[in-house]
């Protein structure tokens, strides 16, 4: 049996970004300290489920912004007491302001061996424009801290397609990540969500999101330049400079390999039924303090929606998915695609049929949710 | 606690005042209605709710009144004595003209209702040269003197110079807090004139709307003008010749209360076992049978329907759902006429007859909110007679039963006679619309000092698209319009095809005179190029005559469209919005490969933006 991925979420920013609509929170000594108690608690009821675990995860939120003390009692109490893989990757998520040789090396001797950065850009005015705490130097000083402290992969994030932004611009960010040596690069667009300050900005007429075309232009760019340099795109944001530096807790997301997630608003799924923390780090910790679930809510998915989502997930990534495959897992009356629509996606460029399998091609990632739409009858 | 008045007796037709209350939007007519509900003890205090008298949801949402109703309240005057007040609703619209002056025709007065903020606006021109038509006497009263904006004076001033009426004795109140509401209800009593009926004469009584009771069938409301109307007698709708035994007769107290009969001056209902309301006639005139009146009352008029469109569902499982709707509907609402109708593109639904865009959006509306019926209706037209080579008449309002143009010899189209009165500054530019608009034998004539009335002979289908809104904003609001039905002239009509990559979608056809074909067509591209979402391939978007290509617009491929997260918290998230998009992909029509979601055949029958 597959191993499954251990995501640990840790909420804490120093300020919120105002494009995030992730769970995070500002918080006090006081606060991190019961987190940090909470975190052994629900650790504590996690080795009842038995789960091995091949990848581990911190995600936030800003692990980073916790201090190797925090960090050093989270990683040792799951070394303690959850069954952890001697092979397994351990993924950190880290922010630039964070970084600095000491730190760096405290974490690799914690066991980390995948760092994500958060540089977001290499240029101030975006950078500015984002709401970040650093600046363009911080952000290529911190990624060189990383690369020198020895970490088998750092995976930089890179956010594009923001107001204004062009083709040039946007080739700088890329070349730069190539040339100062990162391995990984997640490409994310600029998303406005709701309940965000661009959303608000947004809904009052104050910021106009690029064009349709343009974003195309510009994801279409990142696959160009990173195709050059030899990189391949494994998933419609995700770039790796070779196969060994993907991130493979993230794949188990794509293909229902069964994770735990722990801390608040956490997700998991064990193949069949996905459940999820409370999202409030005060009532996640309350419901562990009391001896109580953490649990807000759960679904058990029948096979017509595991099917929608291994079409969902798996055309995401460059691997696409294997219709042989799936009528196999889930009986051909349910594994059932819109033959046409996918004749049509096939002829116009957007899928690449092999046998059974289905792959996206970059202009096909680039829509892949009206891929799937289509795609599902 | 509000004062009881006691009952009238009948027969009192000197203690009988009938009125309405003619007022723009907003000036609060429906508050000082409710007001003198609660001040009369019309209603106890728990079951008051607002805007009382307007039963429908859309009516009190949308503030409007669509049907007229009545309510009969005693009062107890100053003189000591008790009074008998009719309060008719009705409604303010043009569309529903009809329903309007059969209401008016049932009044002798009525209470001119100017906001003390706003003063004279438009409707209240339009409505007070209504009422003068009919003779009635006209009250002022001006509400909401409680505003801190209120300019009483200047309110005054306008009533004496833009409507020519007396000032000096208008009654201020505010609905809103009650004050000065006794004085309205004084001038009701010794201003407006009784009934002047004889009821010893044969019977005529006005039919002024109808509601429909699901037990009872078609309740008419009515106004006797003179003789008696009881229970047991035959009664003979004049103008249809149906005969209908009267079962029951009685007052509007915000419920029905019966009573032994209705003489003259009353208003009141009548229940005869008719089955709906399409059954009978607004405007119509009883009297009994068996010893009928001479001549029916004047002022009918047949409420035919002038624009049509076609309804079909969203869904063709709806259908069925839409056929029960429509004949419920049609229960209540005498002027919807519909016949079955049948589209390529669409599938099953029905041609339907409005009295207007207005009647058209109200029924839409209702369908969707009394049935929740998600609908597409095709653009609305008015109905052509069309002369074919072979010499026979044709009359067409589907442009799919648009006869090819090689057996046309010749085509007419409706015209109106529409008038239009505002201040005087609009004239240049409400002229210059009219032009546009196709107007002929534009005139004007001064009404008073600074205010014009125009009138222009203007086809109906271009008044039908819009034209009702640009005047609103060309003249600010001030401006009020009505129209009559004039006659046909010949026209140079064309048939204008939507296509979606080379289809045409019928729904999207419609019958234009020749000059206005390509903006109409430009325009349903640009709404459509708009509406469709990026699919995978081109659309080109066309307006065609014939095999003519007079507009075009084109949809490009899609190109980005993917959520750049998809981690364990968001994965439940996004298939549930997949879900959603799955249930909206049976909601799309698909024409040829392309999918139109129903937003695209709303957004074409918007208007024009400039």
């Amino acid at each position: 049996m597959t191993a499954a991925g251990l995501y640990l979420h840790v909420p804490f920013c120093t300020s919120v970004c105002p494009y995030c609509d992730f769970a995070v929170t500002i918080a006090g000594p006081q606060r991190r300290a019961s987190y940090l108690d909470a975190f052994d608690l629900e650790i504590g009821r996690a080795t009842a489920r038995g789960l091995r675990f091949d990848t581990v995860y911190l995600g936030g939120g800003t692990p980073s912004s916790l201090g190797p003390g925090p960090l050093g009692r989270i990683v040792g109490r799951v070394r303690e007491r959850l069954d952890v893989a001697s092979g397994a990757v351990w993924h950190l998520e880290v922010n630039p302001e964070d970084v600095s040789p000491v730190a760096a090396e405290s974490w690799r001797d914690l066991g980390f061996d995948f760092a994500s950065l958060g540089v977001q850009s290499f240029d101030d005015a975006e950078l500015a424009f984002l709401g970040r705490r650093h600046g363009a130097d911080g952000a290529r000083r911190a990624a060189r801290t990383l690369l020198d402290a020895g970490f088998p992969t750092v995976s930089l994030d890179l956010i594009f397609g923001l107001p204004g932004q062009t083709r040039d611009r946007w080739r700088r960010q890329l070349e730069t990540a190539l040339e100062l040596g990162a391995q990984h690069l997640s490409c994310y667009q600029l998303t406005v969500h709701d309940g965000t300050v661009f959303g608000r900005r947004h809904r009052r007429g104050e910021l106009d999101e690029l064009a349709e075309d343009e974003q195309a232009e510009l994801y279409l760019l990142a696959h160009e330049i990173l195709g050059a340099a030899g990189w391949e795109s494994y998933e419609v944001s995700s770039f790796a400079a070779a196969p060994h530096h993907r991130s493979r807790h993230n794949q188990k997301y794509w293909d229902h390999t069964p994770y735990l997630g722990l801390g608040p608003s956490a997700h998991s799924f064990d193949g069949r039924t996905r459940w999820w923390n409370r999202r409030k780090l005060r009532l996640w910790a309350a419901a562990l303090e009391a001896g109580e679930s953490p649990v807000e809510g759960e679904e058990r998915l029948d096979d017509e929606a595991l099917f929608a989502e291994a079409v969902m997930l798996g055309l995401r990534t460059a691997a696409g998915i294997d219709l042989g495959r799936l009528r196999d897992r889930f009986g051909a009356a349910v594994a059932v695609v819109d033959e046409p629509a996918v004749d049509r996606l096939v002829a116009g460029g957007w899928l690449v049929r092999d046998g059974d399998r289905l792959r996206p091609t970059p202009p096909g990632m680039a829509v892949a949710d009206a891929v799937v739409r289509a795609v599902l009858a | 606690m509000p004062p009881r008045h006691p009952p009238v007796a009948p027969g009192t037709m000197k203690n009988t005042r009938s009125f309405c209350i003619i007022a723009h939007i907003d000036h609060g007519k429906s508050t000082l209605a409710d007001r003198l509900i609660q001040s009369c003890g019309g209603v106890d205090e728990r079951d008051f709710r607002d805007q009382i008298l307007d039963s429908m949801d859309i009516e009190r949402e949308r503030g409007i009144t669509i049907k007229s109703n009545s309510v009969t309240l005693n009062y107890t005057a100053r003189d000591g004595e008790t009074y008998r007040l009719n309060l008719i609703d009705t409604p303010g619209h043009v569309d529903f003209s009809h329903e309007v002056r059969r209401s008016l025709m049932s009044c002798e007065g009525a209470l001119l209702l100017v906001d003390a903020a706003q003063g004279v606006e438009a409707q209240t021109v339009a409505n007070m040269y209504l009422a003068l038509e009919y003779d009635l006497e006209i009250v002022p009263v001006i509400n909401k003197i409680d505003l801190p904006s209120a300019d009483i004076e200047r309110v005054k001033e306008e009533i004496e110079e833009d409507l020519g009426l007396e000032a000096e004795h208008a009654v201020l109140c505010s609905a809103k807090t009650g004050k000065g509401i006794v004085d309205v209800l004084e001038a009701i009593v010794t201003r407006l004139p009784p009934p002047a009926g004889d009821p010893e004469a044969p019977l005529q009584a006005m039919i002024f709307d109808a509601q429909y009771d699901p037990y009872r069938g078609a309740v008419l409301l009515c106004r006797v003008q003179q003789g008696r109307l009881r229970p047991g007698q035959s009664a003979l709708l004049m103008h249809t010749g149906k005969r209908y035994d009267v079962e029951e007769v009685g007052l509007l107290q915000l419920k029905r209360v019966s009573v032994p009969e209705l003489d003259a001056g009353s208003v009141g209902y009548v229940i005869a076992g008719i089955k709906s309301v399409s059954d009978i006639e607004v405007g119509d005139t009883i009297t009994d049978a068996r010893s009928p009146a001479a001549a029916p009352l004047p002022g009918y008029k047949e409420a035919k329907p002038v624009v049509f469109s076609s309804i079909y569902p969203m869904s063709t499982e709806e259908y069925p759902e839409l056929v029960r709707a429509l004949e419920k509907l049609k229960l209540n609402d005498a002027a919807l006429i519909y016949e079955k109708d049948s589209s390529a593109a669409l599938g099953f639904g029905f041609r339907c007859g409005f009295l207007g865009l207005l009647h058209l959006e109200v029924v839409q509306e209702r369908l969707r909110r009394e049935y929740d019926l998600s609908l597409i209706l095709s653009a609305p037209s008015v109905r052509y007679r069309v002369t074919t080579t072979a010499g026979e008449t044709v009359w067409v309002d589907n442009p799919s039963y648009y006869p090819n143009p090689g057996q046309i010899d010749h085509v007419e189209e409706p015209y109106i006679k529409a008038s239009v009165m505002m201040p005087e500054r609009y004239l240049g530019p409400v002229m210059e619309l009219c032009r546009e608009r196709r107007g002929e034998g534009t005139t004007f004539t001064y009404l008073a000092v600074g205010r014009v009335e125009l009138t222009s002979e203007m086809p109906l289908a271009e008044v039908i698209f819009d034209f009702y809104d640009r005047l609103k904003s060309t003249t600010q609001g001030y401006g009020s319009f009505d129209y009559e039905m004039l006659d046909y002239r010949a026209t140079d009509l064309v048939k204008v095809d939507i296509l979606v990559n080379g289809e045409p979608v019928d729904a999207l056809s419609q019958l234009v005179h020749r000059e206005r074909a390509r903006g109409r067509a430009l325009h349903y591209c640009e709404r459509l190029e708009e509406t469709i979402p990026r699919q995978q391939f081109k659309i080109a978007i066309q307006g065609a005559i014939g095999g003519d290509i007079i507009a075009r617009k084109t949809i490009n491929a899609f190109r980005k469209d993917v959520t750049a997260k998809c981690y364990g918290g968001d994965i439940t998230r996004k298939r549930k919005l997949l879900e959603k998009q799955k249930k909206g992909k049976k909601r799309m029509k698909m024409v040829g490969n392309v999918e139109i979601p129903q937003s695209a055949f709303i957004a074409v029958l918007k208007t024009d933006k400039d």
